[in-house]
Order: C-alpha cells, then sequence, then structure tokens
C-alpha cells in the first residue's frame, strides 16, 4: 500500500483499540486511546518521551492489563490474556532495549521464538520420538530460513552467543525470534534506536521487506521522524497518554499539535513577547 | 608450526614428523600407564585373573569377579590402543612435546602419586589434587618462564582446517602408527618386566604363556584399534568440497543435506569454539573426540569398580562402597536441584522438603506403618518386591507435591520465592513429626524394607546391590536432564530464567513451564528419597532441616549452575567435605607421629572442644564466599557461563578446573550469574 | 483468660525483640536488596557477648542492686550493641561489598556462607549445649491475676526506646535522609554527592548494633540461648519484617509485634490428646506447630499481598 492510497479501509481492523485507558495508581499513561490497524499496513505511533506508546505496546501484548477499554484482535477481545496467549493469537514484539536471552545462542533465541509453534511435550522430550525428532530439525531449518531473511551473516553466526553481537545485529535476531510464531501483526519498538544512517536505511528496508514478503502487518513506534515519514501508511501521535493526531504522514507533519507536542507550547510570557 | 601433511606412510620407518608425533603420544601414554601399573602392580590384577581362570582353588576370585575384570581390562586396553590412535591423529603440532608431557604429568601422574602417599584414600588423594591443580594453573599463568605451558588460542578461520581425502589418508595412516606402536612400546616394557620376574622366580611358568600372548596382540591390536581411532577423528573433519566427509552417495534425506549445507555454512563461520571440534585439532587431549574416549574409561572405571576395589585399595572394599552409595544419592538431589535453580533459574531453598517426602513415601508403604494407618495390608513378603513400582510411584508422588508447593511461588520475584521455598521446606518436616498418627512423628518408621531382585533379598549388609542401582538411578537421572535441557523444555527453562517477559512475549507459558521445573526437579529429589530410606531401613523427622537444603543448593552451586558435570563433581566435593575429609583430617591428627597432630594440640589450646569435624559449617560457609567472590560460575561452569568468565584487570583468565588443554577465555566478558 | 493476657504479655515482649531484629533485616533489604541470612546470627552473637561480660564480672543469681550490677548491665549493652555493630560491618565489607554488581543469587549465597560460619565460630565459643545468663532482675508485680516482672518492662521500655530513636533517625537527621535516597535509588544517590559505600556500611552498622541490643534485652527475658538460635529467631524475625512490608521500618516494627502475638497466642490451641479436650484442636497442641503456622502466615502474605502490610509495590518496568 503507499501513501497515497485511500483513506477508506474495509471490512474488520486487525487490531482495534477501543476508549484504551490505564492507570497507575492515580497516574494516568495512557488515557483514552482509539486505534484501528487494517491488514498490511505498517502504522507508527510517535510521541515526546514519555507519551506513554510503549505502554500502548505492553497493553496490546498482555504484560499490563487495561483498566478501561477493550484491544481486541480480528474481532476477539485480547484483554486480560497473558502475553504468551497473546503471542499464540498471532501477535509478536520486539524491545525498546532489546530483550534478548543472553545466555544463549543465536539459533537458541530464534528457536524459543518458535516455542508456540512446536508441541513436545516433557514425555516427548524425554523419549525423542521421530515425531519430536523431525520436529526439532524442522524447527532449526526454520530458524536458519528466518535469519536468513537478513542476508548470510546471522546465519554464519547462529552458534555464537547473542551477548557478542552488534547493536544492530541483536535487533535483526530479535526480529527473527519474534516471527518464529507465525505472526499476523508485528509490534517493533523503536527498530532504528542506537542505529547510525546507514544501518537505519537497512532497517527501513528490511521493514517494509517483512511486509511485503511476510504478509505482515506491522505497528512500530519510532522517534526518527524521517523514518516514519518515509514508511508509515499512517501515522498516531500520542502525547501525555492521550493520541493528539493521525493520519497520513504529509498531515501529521504539519498538524499544529504534533508540532507544540515535540516543541512545546510557547509559554505566556513568550507569547506575550512574540506579539 | 602446523604439522605438514605432505609425507608418506610408513608404518616401521616412519617419516620424522610422524615420529615426533608418536614419541609425544606413545609417551604420554605409557608414562601414566607405567606408573600406575608400578604403583597398582596392575599386571597382579590380570595375573591373578588368570590365575584365578587356570587354578581356582589357589585364587580367592569368584566366577562373577573373574568375568567382570576381565571385560574391564579388555574395555580398558581397547580403549588406550584407540585412544593413542586418535590422538596422534587429530594433532594439529601446535602444542609442543613438553608441554603435553607436563600436562600428563600434572593432571594424571600427581594424582596417582596423591592417593598413594594418603594411604590409598582416593577422596583425599583427589582433594588434594583439588588443591595442587589450582596452584599449577596459577604458576603456569603468573610465571613468565612457564608460560609457554599455556595453549595459545588460534584464531578461528585458521584454526578450522579443511582436509582433502588424500590428507585424510595421511592422518589415518599416523593413525595405525601411533595405535601400533604404543601397543609395541607397552608390550616390550612388559615383556620386560615380566622376564625380570620369571627369572627372579616370582612368576609362574603359566603366566608365560600370557606374556607371549599379550606381547603378540597388543601391536596387532593397536595397528587395527589405532585405524578405528584415526577414523573417529577423521569423521570430524571438513571436506574441502563440500560433499561431506568423503560418504558413500546413500539416501539423501533433506534432513541431511540441510545439515551438510549447515556443516558448510560453519567451515566459513567465525565460531571458534567448534574448532575444538574438529580435526586437526590443536587441544587432542581436549576436544569433543578424546572426551568421548575419556567418558568410556571413566564409565568402565565406576561400572565395574566393585571388583577393581580390592586390587587398588586392599580391604574395606564394603565400607567405601557404602560411602559412595550414600554420595549417590546426593549426586541425584544434585541433579534435581540443577534444573529448578540451574536450568529454570528458580531459587529453591527448601528442597529437602521433596527429599523427605520420597522417603516417607516408601518409608510408609514399604513397611507395617501402611497397616497401621489404612486397612490396607500387604504381605511381608510382598513389600520388597514392591520396591520397584513404588520407586516411580513415589517420584511421582513428589513431583506432585512440587507441583503444589511451586504454584504459590509463581508470581514472586527471586528472594521471595527462595524465602516461600524455606518456609515450605521448614513445614514439611514439621508436619511430618508432628502428625504421629501417620508418620509416627519423632520415632520414625523403622523396619523399612529394602528391595529384591528376582527373589533375592538385599540386606543392609552388602552395599553392592544398593551400589549398582544407584548407578543405574544416577545414568537415568543424567540421562533425562540432558535430553531435557536441549529441548523445548528446556529451552523454554533457560530463556524463561533469562528474561522472563521476553520469554513470555514469545509464548512461553511462564505459569507451566515453572510448575514443570518444580515438578521435574522434586521427581528426582522423590527418587533419592525413595532409595534413601530403603537403603537405611528407617526414616525419622530429624534428618530433614534447613541446613540439608543448604547443602544442596551448595552442591550445586559449588559445582556450577546449570552444569551437569558440575553439579555432579560439586555433589560428590560437598559429600567428601561433609563426611569424609573432614573426619579424615581428625583420624589422622590424633596420630601422634602426623605433623597434624602438633597443630591440631596448638588450636586446641586455645580453642578448646575444636575438631576437624566440628569446624564443617565454617569451612562449607568460606568455600561458599570464596566461590561466589572469585568463581561465581562454580567449578566446572557450565559450557554457557564459561565463555563469561571474567578477565581480572591483571589480563589473568580464570580459572577452569577438570580440563587438560585449557583455552583462553575471550577477553572483557563480565562474570554473569544470570539467575532471577 | 489470665491465660490469654499472659499470652498476651509473652507476645508482645517476644515481639519487642523480634522487632528489632527485623528492624535490621528490613533495613538491610531495603537498601540492597539482599536477604542477610547471617543477620539472626549477629544476635545469637550478641546474646555470647552479653553473658561473656556478665561473667567477666562475675555476675551470679540474684545479685544485690548496686553499682556493680549497673555497671555489668550498661557494659553488656554496649559491648554486645557496639560490637554487634561492627561485626556487621566487617561481614558486609567482605561478604556483601565484593558483591554488589553480581547478580542477585550470588550475595544470598554468600550470605548463607556467612551464616555457617558465626553458626560455628559460635559452637567453638561457647560449646554445644545451651547457655544460661543469671538470672538478675527477680522483682515481680501482680496486677490482679496477671504477673508482670521488672524485666518485661525492661524489655519493652528499652525496644521502644530504639525503634523510636531509629525512627527518628531515619526521619530527621541528615544521614537518614541519604539512607532513604540510596533506598529508593541508589544511582541518583550517588549522584546527589552521597557516599554511597558509606551509606550501605551505615545501615549495616545500625542493623547489627539493633540486633546486638536485641541479644542482650533478649536475655533477660528469655535465659537460655545456644549457637542455633540465630536461624530460627533470625527466620522469624524475617517473617515479621516481610509481614509489615520490607523495606519499611514501621512495618517491621508492626511485624514483629505480630509475629510475637501470634507465636504466642498459638499455645492457645489445645493438644487433641489431652483428655480434657475431647479430641478438638490438633495433635501436639499449637506450641509445636508454632513455626510451621508462622511460615504458613508468611507464605500466604508473599502470594496474596508481596508487598506486606504497609509496604508498596513496585511494578517493573518494561
Amino acid at each position: 500500500m503507499s501513501v497515497e492510497q485511500v483513506r477508506e479501509h474495509s471490512g474488520q481492523p486487525l487490531l482495534d483499540l477501543q476508549n484504551v485507558s490505564k492507570h497507575f495508581g492515580g497516574l494516568a499513561a495512557v488515557q483514552d486511546v482509539n486505534l484501528q490497524i487494517w491488514p498490511g499496513e505498517i502504522i507508527s505511533i510517535i510521541g515526546p518521551n514519555g507519551a506513554g506508546k510503549t505502554t500502548v505496546f505492553n497493553l496490546i501484548t498482555g504484560i499490563y492489563r487495561a483498566s478501561v477499554g477493550d484491544i481486541s484482535l480480528d474481532g476477539a477481545s485480547l484483554v486480560g490474556l497473558t502475553p504468551d496467549r497473546v503471542l499464540r493469537r498471532g501477535i509478536a514484539r520486539t524491545f525498546q532495549n532489546i530483550r534478548l536471552f543472553n545466555n544463549m545462542t543465536v539459533m537458541e533465541n530464534v528457536l524459543v521464538g518458535q516455542h508456540s509453534q512446536l508441541s513436545a511435550s516433557i514425555l516427548g522430550s524425554l523419549f525423542r520420538p521421530p515425531r519430536v525428532h523431525n520436529e526439532e530439525a524442522n524447527a532449526r531449518v526454520r530458524a536458519i530460513e528466518l535469519l536468513g531473511f537478513f542476508g548470510n551473516e546471522l546465519i554464519e553466526r547462529q552458534e555464537e552467543y547473542v551477548i557478542n553481537l552488534s547493536y544492530a545485529q541483536k535487533r535483526r535476531v530479535e526480529i527473527a525470534r519474534a516471527l518464529g510464531s507465525k505472526p499476523k501483526l508485528l509490534l517493533l519498538d523503536e527498530p532504528t534506536a542506537g542505529m547510525n544512517e546507514v544501518e537505519t536505511l537497512e532497517a527501513v528496508k528490511y521493514v517494509r521487506r517483512l511486509r511485503d514478503e511476510l504478509d505482515l502487518t506491522i505497528l512500530l513506534i519510532e522517534h526518527k521522524l524521517a523514518v516514519t515519514m518515509g514508511i508509515s501508511d499512517r501515522i498516531a501521535v500520542l502525547d501525555y497518554g492521550r493520541k493528539i493526531a493521525e493520519g497520513l504522514p504529509e498531515d501529521i507533519r504539519r498538524n499544529e499539535q504534533v508540532i507544540a507536542a515535540y516543541l512545546g507550547k510557547p509559554t505566556v510570557a513568550e507569547q506575550q513577547t512574540a506579539d | 608450526m602446523a604439522v605438514p601433511m605432505h609425507t608418506s606412510n610408513r608404518l616401521f620407518l616412519p617419516a620424522r614428523d610422524t615420529r615426533m608425533l608418536l614419541i609425544k603420544w606413545v609417551v604420554a601414554l605409557i608414562v601414566p600407564l607405567a606408573v600406575f601399573n608400578f604403583v597398582w602392580q596392575g599386571d597382579a590384577l590380570i595375573n591373578n585373573v588368570i590365575l584365578g581362570f587356570i587354578n581356582p582353588a589357589s585364587a580367592p576370585v569368584t566366577d562373577g569377579q573373574l568375568v567382570e575384570a576381565v571385560i574391564f581390562i579388555a574395555i580398558f586396553y581397547l580403549t588406550l590402543l584407540a585412544l593413542a590412535g586418535y590422538l596422534v591423529a587429530a594433532d594439529s603440532g601446535r602444542r609442543g612435546v613438553l608441554e603435553v608431557w607436563i600436562d600428563i604429568l600434572i593432571f594424571t601422574v600427581v594424582p596417582i602419586l596423591l592417593i598413594v602417599a594418603t594411604s590409598n584414600n582416593l577422596i583425599l588423594g583427589l582433594a588434594l589434587c583439588g588443591i595442587v591443580w589450582p596452584i599449577y594453573f596459577i604458576l603456569r599463568r603468573r610465571i613468565p618462564f612457564l608460560s609457554f605451558l599455556n595453549p595459545k588460542s588460534v584464531p578461528p578461520p585458521e584454526g578450522l582446517r579443511l582436509i582433502d581425502s588424500e590428507q585424510r589418508a595421511i592422518m589415518i595412516g599416523r593413525a595405525r602408527a601411533g595405535g601400533f606402536w604404543f601397543g609395541t612400546s607397552f608390550a616390550v616394557i612388559w615383556l620386560f618386566v615380566d622376564l625380570i620376574f620369571f627369572l627372579s622366580g616370582q612368576l609362574p611358568t603359566e603366566l608365560l604363556v600370557v606374556t607371549a600372548i599379550r606381547t603378540v596382540l597388543l601391536p596387532l591390536g593397536g595397528y587395527f584399534l589405532g585405524q578405528l581411532g584415526g577414523m573417529l577423528a577423521v569423521r570430524r573433519t571438513l571436506a574441502a568440497n563440500g560433499n561431506g566427509n568423503g560418504n558413500h552417495a546413500s539416501e539423501e534425506s533433506s534432513l541431511r543435506s540441510r545439515r551438510q549445507k549447515e556443516r558448510q555454512i560453519l567451515a566459513t563461520s567465525r565460531a571458534s569454539e567448534e574448532t575444538r571440534a574438529v580435526v586437526p585439532n590443536d587441544l587432542p587431549l581436549r576436544s569433543t573426540g578424546a572426551r568421548n574416549f575419556f567418558l568410556i574409561l571413566l564409565v568402565a572405571f565406576v561400572v565395574f569398580y566393585p571388583v577393581i576395589d580390592p586390587f587398588l585399595f586392599g580391604s574395606g572394599t564394603a565400607g567405601r562402597l557404602s560411602g559412595y552409595n550414600d554420595a549417590g544419592y546426593y549426586v541425584i538431589l544434585a541433579l534435581g536441584l540443577n534444573i529448578v535453580v540451574g536450568f529454570a533459574g528458580l531459587l529453591d531453598l527448601g528442597y529437602v522438603a521433596f527429599f523427605a517426602i520420597g522417603a516417607y513415601a516408601w518409608g510408609i508403604v514399604g513397611s507395617t506403618q501402611l497397616g497401621f494407618i489404612s486397612p490396607i495390608h500387604i504381605p511381608f513378603n510382598a513389600l520388597s518386591g514392591l520396591f520397584w513400582p513404588m520407586l516411580l510411584v513415589t517420584a511421582l508422588i513428589a513431583a506432585g507435591w512440587g507441583v503444589l508447593l511451586g504454584a504459590p511461588t509463581l508470581r514472586l520475584r527471586g528472594d521471595y520465592l527462595a524465602i516461600v521455598t524455606l518456609g515450605f521446606g521448614e513445614i514439611v518436616p514439621v508436619v511430618f513429626l508432628n502428625l504421629d498418627t501417620l508418620t509416627n512423628g519423632t520415632n520414625g518408621i523403622v523396619g523399612v524394607h529394602s528391595p529384591a531382585f528376582f527373589g533375592v533379598f538385599w540386606s543392609q549388609i552388602t552395599p553392592i546391590p544398593y551400589y549398582y542401582l544407584i548407578l543405574a538411578l544416577i545414568g537415568l537421572t543424567i540421562f533425562a536432564n540432558i535430553r531435557l535441557r536441549d529441548s523445548r523444555l528446556g529451552r523454554a527453562w533457560i530463556a524463561m530464567r533469562e528474561d522472563e517477559i521476553a520469554a513470555a512475549s514469545s509464548g512461553v507459558n511462564l505459569v507451566r513451564t515453572k510448575l514443570f521445573a518444580f515438578g521435574t526437579g522434586a521427581f528426582f529429589s522423590g527418587l533419592a528419597g525413595a532409595y534413601y530410606s530403603a537403603k537405611l531401613g528407617g526414616v525419622s523427622p530429624e534428618t530433614f532441616g534447613f541446613g540439608d537444603s543448604v547443602i544442596y543448593l551448595a552442591m550445586v552451586v559449588i559445582g556450577g549452575i546449570g552444569s551437569i558435570p558440575g553439579v555432579i563433581v560439586g555433589a560428590l566435593t560437598v559429600y567428601s567435605i561433609n563426611l569424609f575429609i573432614l573426619n579424615s583430617l581428625d583420624t589422622l591428627a590424633s596420630d601422634p607421629t602426623n605433623f597434624l597432630h602438633s597443630f591440631d594440640q596448638f588450636i586446641v589450646n586455645i580453642v578448646p572442644g575444636f575438631t576437624f569435624g566440628n569446624i564443617r559449617n565454617l569451612v562449607f560457609g568460606i568455600i561458599l564466599i570464596v566461590i561466589m567472590i572469585f568463581r561465581p560460575a562454580g567449578l566446572i561452569p557450565s559450557a554457557r557461563r564459561r565463555r563469561e568468565l571474567t578477565r581480572a584487570p591483571e589480563g589473568e583468565a580464570a580459572l577452569e578446573l577438570g580440563s587438560l588443554d585449557v583455552t583462553t577465555t575471550d577477553p572483557g566478558f563480565e562474570a554473569e550469574v544470570r539467575i532471577e | 483468660m489470665t491465660l490469654f493476657i499472659q499470652l498476651l504479655l509473652v507476645g508482645i515482649i517476644s515481639g519487642s525483640v523480634y522487632a528489632l531484629i527485623a528492624l535490621g533485616y528490613t533495613m538491610v533489604y531495603g537498601i540492597i536488596e539482599l536477604i542477610n541470612f547471617a543477620h539472626g546470627d549477629i544476635f545469637m552473637m550478641g546474646t555470647f557477648i552479653t553473658i561473656t561480660i556478665y561473667s567477666a564480672f562475675h555476675i551470679t543469681d540474684n545479685p544485690p542492686f548496686g553499682m556493680p550490677i549497673v555497671a555489668a548491665l550498661v557494659v553488656a549493652f554496649l559491648a554486645s550493641t557496639i560490637l554487634c555493630a561492627i561485626l556487621g560491618v566487617v561481614i558486609e565489607r567482605i561478604a556483601y561489598r565484593p558483591l554488589r554488581n553480581a547478580p542477585r543469587l550470588a550475595p544470598l549465597i554468600s550470605a548463607i556462607g556467612v551464616s555457617l560460619i558465626l553458626e560455628d565460630v559460635g559452637k567453638l565459643w561457647k560449646g554445644l549445649s545451651p547457655i544460661s545468663p543469671p538470672q538478675i532482675f527477680n522483682t515481680i508485680y501482680y496486677i490482679g491475676p496477671i504477673t508482670i516482672s521488672i524485666t518485661d518492662i525492661i524489655v519493652v521500655v528499652t525496644a521502644a526506646v530504639l525503634m523510636i530513636a531509629l525512627q527518628w533517625m531515619v526521619t530527621s537527621t541528615r544521614i537518614g535522609r541519604a539512607m532513604r535516597a540510596v533506598a529508593q535509588d541508589r544511582e541518583a544517590a550517588a549522584l546527589m554527592g552521597v557516599n554511597v559505600d558509606r551509606i550501605i556500611s551505615f545501615t549495616f552498622l545500625v542493623g547489627a548494633g539493633l540486633a546486638g541490643a536485641a541479644g542482650f534485652i533478649f536475655l533477660l527475658k528469655f535465659p537460655t540461648t545456644t549457637f542455633t538460635i540465630g536461624f530460627e529467631l533470625g527466620l522469624i524475625a524475617f517473617t515479621a519484617a516481610v509481614l509489615g512490608g520490607i523495606g519499611n521500618l514501621v512495618g517491621a516494627m508492626l511485624g514483629g509485634l505480630l509475629i510475637g502475638l501470634i507465636g504466642s497466642l498459638v499455645n492457645l490451641i489445645p493438644n487433641s490428646s489431652d483428655p480434657n479436650v475431647h479430641g478438638f484442636g490438633i495433635p501436639h497442641g499449637g506450641g509445636a506447630w508454632s513455626l510451621a503456622i508462622i511460615f504458613a502466615i508468611l507464605i500466604l502474605i508473599l502470594v496474596f499481598r508481596p508487598s506486606g502490610l504497609l509496604g508498596q509495590q513496585t511494578p517493573e518496568k518494561v
């Protein structure tokens, strides 16, 4: 879908957030957020620090439970499900600070990502009947395929412990791990954080490829405006836990409230001197 | 420095480079063998066996022992001959002759001598090794003069060599030569020794036949077994043309072709650990291939130990075996706790609870107690046979309680989880103590039946059947642990330990995974418990307390959290300290001629009431603290931790005990014992 | 009824001792998130020091009131408190500080190690059997059918004074503020110029000192001690700290009192084999189960209210 596509969407949204709020004690981290995402879209959530973007991710994936409102995937509600259940429904994610399993190799990390797709029970693990044996072998092959999405580099380093990898490589492993569960919706939390320009361009390319080649819907949190403008079908802007704007990139770019949120509203004194 | 490969293969006049290899490895293998034989008259072992066969009246060896000894000897020789071939083939030439010899000296000859020096006390001798070896390591790293002894680390792409078929043939030729010449040297030396004995009248004529047979068989066997060793070595090479190891073009399942592809990728990858398993190898003694040989030797030694013991250590076999039996259930407990603490990262301070449940479960069923508390009366002579199914049932009962007692801890953070488990570890013995009607309270249950095998009752007198039972149980436990660790469940455990939230977000059901960890850990504890009460013949609540849970945890921590060989060593170490070493020191100190005596007297003047046995907890405490500060990954770290051992600011690599050729660890990693 | 009030009294007194020990646990946990297994054994050391001082002063049972006895009491109290405080600091320096940045498991195991060492030191110092200090105070007052001795009063008063002093120090002094800051956010406190190492040492100093004082007080009322006493009492005191909300000083005091009361009042549960109660009750009576009951309470609290009565939930930042 190109950016100029018609704004009308037909059918049921893939992900539907209805009046979602989350309170921590007296603090409302997220307030009254509405968002719909249709299949095949790349949607970005942007906003200043502390706006509640990661909280929204955590609400979707079940790490937090929404205080108010409903979140549904393909019409079925996700509220109250534990993160592993949410994953099994078809939503996978990466984390802002990269949460890989440091004491495991690249291959093992990606295998864990396939946990929900495998079915070996404890007895099966003990006795390793042919069914389990094949399942494991196939899982490894699939892991290599997933790593191969990013080229040969990670395949070559599959037996290395992830703690040895560079930052960009770790991000890719995290994505490969997330893909292991065959998700419908992929949540990427600041996928280009800490990357230089070259790495960022690469990341943008593979985000698009994820949508195009793997038929995924992607929701991302992103700080680099250039990235969001270039890649998103639509952008939602959060500030202080509320959604203050949503729309096509060029509209968001010109939106006064968005600009004010990022740059700060002028104080009364400043306004007086400006006039 | 790599060994050139463009030489021809002559057996009787080997080329110079092959000659160097032969000298290096044949001497390296012969010397410890010679020392061993000299100290314990290994040939006397064989001679007695043969004599017993020829002349049954004069020899005190039973038929069963005969057969076992013969099999052990056969395995021992076969393995050594093949190992010789393997080592010669696997050597890449990077490690010099002197270095290998000194290593062999320190790691095989020194233990033998220490064991002899402590009057044939296996445990004490090994304990002293535990002091000598770290000193060697420290010296080797610190003293520049000795620095050549350290193995050099090899940059990975160079370390991983691709071999073509011609080079492979050369390697196999070398292996044949290695086995042959090892066998020959061995045969010649023993021929010499036997002739001396014969000429001085100490060797019966019948045994000369044996000598002759041996002198012929050893070189011959060496030739073929060396070839076998060489073939095993060659299997681990990477073919240059990527078609696998020169395999027959057999049925290509898509699986195998995928594996070939992975191997090919490995060939160009930078994964340096793989070089250790692939030949030629700059650490042949430590490669995975050599390790298999060592494992075979170790297993043979352990399995045939009851037969070998009288020859090695003289009388007192039964006492020693009984001690090992007790050590055995500690090993099972350590392995079980390793699942909970090591794999899943759940700090369990109340593990003794499940042990108690297991012990009481068999204690109640296997004695008259069941008749007291329920209408079920099992006929006396059936009780012993009931042990076998009850072994499984008891373990399952313990597993069930593991799940029940684990359930409240599901949402708790690490230290709170520890306290709750500690609480259960306290509650369960109190329950057993106070529920008199069920458990007979403080008096405990006596008259618990020992198992029976095909109608043969085991009394508490011969420890041998218990020895094999515990070996079987340990074998099972190790097998289960390895299978679980490398499975979907094992990965889930480790992922959960590393990062619960990431694990959950990857599809791991935390509740089920944690409960499985508790249940599985408790299962093995139950096994040990049933064994314990059967062997002891009774069970009493005072034997289970928090102190025991601490000991089990100490076994896992000291040995190496998450590492299967580590916790086994940890269990044996802790058990020895707890029961053997300190008491042996006391025995030694009571002997006025021993220097320890004056030391002991000196301390008693200051601190009356001092005995070595009395300071057991003190020693433990100090060891725990020292290990946590200096080597938190344990004595034998698991493979994961190994790569994370700290390099101290002075540039020292951390100590790695238990390996013969030691690789230097990569710089710049921090010690991380990630258990939360 | 009299039994009930008597037990209530005993409960308050033992509760005071538990509270003092619990404070040490909760302070250390609050500041470095470590369960100091060795803390109970520091208490044990305090009791041993006290007994040693008494014998140095040649105190025997029922001594005449006068300077020597007052001096002995004061010296014993001070010695116990100060020496234990120093012991606490030394332990922190040797066994915990090197592990400041190690993952959670390491200092915990180190703490277990220290506990083992202290127990054996105690065993070597004073032997295997329980020892008793001389009975110093004898005056008993009667309020109706209730018996109170002067030791009861001294114990409660001293404990209360200490707790109040601690609360004042933590809330109103500069160093107390620093302690609270380090407990909340170590890095930020360091950035604000707080010498974190010194504050942590100071926390151990105070906590261990309180344990030493508790040892002195304990012996006034319960005249027996042995080298294993630290473990049991320590665990009970830790339960109290958790019950009140770990990291919360008032919570520790409250928890201590509650646990003391519970531990005492369970003795009201009759023994089911006692013919007078016709089978009502539990085997061996409530007293035998007190440890199990206290632990069961601990587990229930942790499961249903993990932050204890007065503690605060700190959600993990994702």
